[in-house]
């Protein structure tokens, strides 16, 4: 991964982020340290913190985006991506299941998406 | 008045009792949730992380609010509120919109405005006065609170709240008359997003939360994974120290409580949540 030319490493993300408070290393741990090794790209949770941060205006989720793609998902990415691929949602519930349970807490039924639309909607362009 | 109701797959699939409390005290206040059939994932982070493409999944989303006619749709998650409002603002772009018009078209839908995506806190804070004049039952509990990160940043999209110190979950808690006690870790992780990709780190985060706000009566969520991590995914955090046990609530559960509402229409089984 290339570091950012724009970034100065002067470790603000670092400090705000939620995920070094709990001992893990996302992406921040290489932009203040180029070397690090001991980081990953899939442990960012997203909160936009690093980013609302930085003084440089690093587009830091962006950068963290990229490398995702570039690099072999945790399973546990993986198995959620698969689900929204076969069936649109995160999980796989049949509609007719669901309907039962929203019926039981008094909610009106609802309608999942089309089979294949999501393949249909993700299909590269051009 | 009726607004769109995009609840996302977490909430849809196993948080009921949070669209339960949400249509209730919402209605309290005369809106009418009508929510997006056929609605799929928002696109993020899921999505997202394996292609640039997932703007066109949320397109679909806004897409459908606005067939419904709706020009503001009503979120819960922080997840979903997060990515619609980035893909609406996207699509701005008319090379986006083109684009994803063209993946539409064949499902017969198109997007041609910008549609409002608003988090369910936001819905609230807007109306705090009329909260406040409805609130008939003042609680007597001490709530410790997360703050749904992904609702206030990145702040020049969001445009809602301070996106670095978020007040209006705490001015929403403390009109129920319940305490908000200060923890410290208000705005740190829940580790819901985290599981994804390294449980145990997950639930060392959710352990951290829990260790910080024993002194309060129960936890508030304003998002279906801060609820998951913390609540759903308890027992595998305390099963090595039952004292953290911890009650946590959904926002719109504990002002429903002050608003007078019946526990059961805020999915809440009578006198077991105390």
């Amino acid at each position: 991964m290339k570091h950012p030319t724009a970034c100065i490493q002067c470790d603000t993300c670092v400090t705000v982020c939620p995920v070094e408070k709990v001992g893990g290393h996302a992406i921040v741990t290489f932009l203040a340290d180029p070397d690090a090794t001991d980081y990953s790209v899939w442990l960012c949770t997203s909160c936009w913190r690093c980013q609302e941060a930085c003084p440089a205006g690093v587009n830091i989720r962006e950068l963290m985006m990229e490398q995702r793609r570039r690099e072999q998902a945790p399973a546990g990415y993986r198995a959620a991506f698969e689900s929204v691929l076969a069936c649109g949602l995160a999980l796989e519930v049949p509609q007719e299941e669901l309907n039962l349970v929203r019926a039981a807490w008094g909610l009106e039924p609802v309608r999942l998406p089309p089979p294949d639309l999501v393949r249909s909607l993700l299909r590269s362009s051009g | 008045m009726k607004l769109a109701f995009y609840p996302g797959c977490l909430v849809l699939q196993r948080m009921p009792e949070y669209e339960l409390a949400t249509r209730a005290v919402l209605r309290e206040l005369g809106i009418e949730l009508e929510i997006v059939q056929q609605a799929a994932c928002c696109g993020a982070p899921v999505a997202e992380s394996f292609t640039a493409d997932w703007v066109y999944l949320a397109a679909y989303n806004l897409a459908l609010v606005e067939r419904m006619g709706y020009g503001t749709v009503v979120t819960v998650c922080g997840g979903c509120t997060n990515t619609l409002t980035r893909a609406a603002c996207a699509l701005q772009d008319p090379d986006v919109r083109a684009e994803a018009n063209r993946r539409l078209e064949t499902l017969g839908l198109s997007v041609t405005r910008q549609v409002e995506v608003k988090h369910l806190v936001r819905l609230l804070a807007e109306r705090e006065e009329d909260l406040r004049a409805r609130t008939v039952c003042p609680l007597s509990l001490r709530v410790a609170l997360t703050n749904p990160c992904q609702v206030f940043r990145p702040g020049d999209v969001m445009g809602f709240d301070d996106p670095v110190e978020p007040q209006s979950v705490r001015r929403l808690v403390e009109l129920t008359g319940a305490e908000v006690i200060e923890y410290g870790g208000e705005d740190e992780c829940c580790g819901a997003t985290l599981y994804l990709a390294e449980p145990d780190l997950a639930l060392a985060a959710g352990r951290r939360k829990l260790e910080a706000t024993q002194g309060a009566d129960l936890l508030l969520h304003s998002c279906g994974n801060c609820q998951l991590l913390l609540r759903r995914f308890q027992r595998m955090i305390v099963r090595d120290a039952p004292g953290l046990r911890k009650q946590a609530l959904f926002l719109p559960q504990l002002v429903g409580l002050a608003l007078g509402l019946p526990e059961e229409e805020l999915g809440l089984r009578e006198g077991t949540w105390r």
